[in-house]
């Protein structure tokens, strides 16, 4: 006997609703986790305001200004380049991608300067001028390295997300008509963007 | 019924472009008030989070499309942020009151 059988709709399981719920379900859930640690951050400020204070000094105002400029551009060309598929233009939506591939990679290499300059002066946990802080500037950077390294973490796992949808727009699988994973991929990195934004006045800027 | 087809507005590139312009003058904003304001701690502590606040919705509702999209993402949205709401006053009131 045969068994196979036809879906309604003849094996095509498309769906970018629900596809796009998905992606926002999983974002909530992004949003809650890195709540949660705004809330330690919150209260350990709280708790070592003046250490808080005099830490956040030896971050660098200008690097991570300069890195919040890099990632609200490159908000706006994947956004550009969803509006750009959606009108068709297939070579102009993978141009924007690969500049914003390119900005995330920016910011990667800035942060990779902010963070070796930190390691040299021996802040990172578990170094020796570390160690010999008081407990709320070990606090402060033990913070520091926690979420912007997450939040780093995000990034690559952005970039790399809008490589696959650059490889996908390319052999034809994600086109005018079926965009869902480039507007996925969007979403994804604009709540990194939406991250950064919270964490750059916490950490740099609240002086 | 075509499945692939989404009945959506299409984002202009000029509405995406001033939303941008936008979320840059608020970052300059909020870095001057920092960087030229720090007399005044608590003011600038408020003005920095209400800013982040500001983008951050300006991103939701243009960037995330959350302005043209279905109501129900709107709705979970307030949801989540609800939630983290009460967890906030939560923490808050524990603290305050030890």
């Amino acid at each position: 006997m045969n068994h196979t059988f036809t879906l309604p709709n003849s094996g095509h399981n498309f769906d970018a609703k629900a596809s796009k719920l998905g992606m926002w379900l999983f974002l909530y859930t992004e949003l809650l986790l890195f709540g949660g640690l705004f809330l330690v951050y919150m209260v350990y400020r709280f708790l070592n305001q003046e250490a808080f204070l005099e830490a956040s000094y030896e971050l660098n105002v200008w690097m991570g200004t300069v890195n919040t400029i890099i990632l609200l551009t490159s908000s706006l060309t994947i956004a550009m380049s969803i509006t750009a598929l959606q009108k068709g233009d297939k070579k102009l939506s993978v141009i924007l991608l690969w500049l914003t591939i390119a900005a995330a990679l920016a910011f990667l290499v800035i942060k990779y300067f902010e963070w070796s300059a930190k390691f040299e002066h021996g802040l990172f946990p578990g170094m020796e001028h570390y160690d010999a802080l008081p407990v709320g500037e070990r606090l402060y950077f033990y913070l520091y390295f926690f979420m912007t390294g997450l939040h780093a973490l995000h990034v690559i796992v952005g970039a790399v997300f809008i490589l696959v949808v650059v490889k996908k727009i390319n052999n034809g699988s994600v086109n005018q008509k079926r965009y869902s994973l480039l507007e996925n991929s969007g979403l994804y990195w604009h709540l990194v963007d939406l991250v950064w934004i919270y964490l750059f006045p916490l950490f740099y800027l609240i002086h | 019924m075509d499945n692939t087809h989404h009945e959506e507005h299409i984002s202009s590139y000029a509405e995406l472009f001033g939303t941008w312009v936008a979320l840059i003058l608020l970052t300059f904003m909020t870095v001057f008030i920092s960087v030229f304001g720090s007399g005044l701690q608590t003011l600038t502590v408020a003005m920095a989070l209400l800013i982040a606040s500001v983008k951050a919705t300006v991103v939701g509702l243009y960037f995330m499309h959350l302005k043209y999209d279905q109501k129900m993402y709107r709705v979970m949205m307030m949801v989540v942020m609800s939630l983290f709401t009460f967890f906030l006053i939560m923490v808050i009131l524990d603290y305050l009151t030890r």
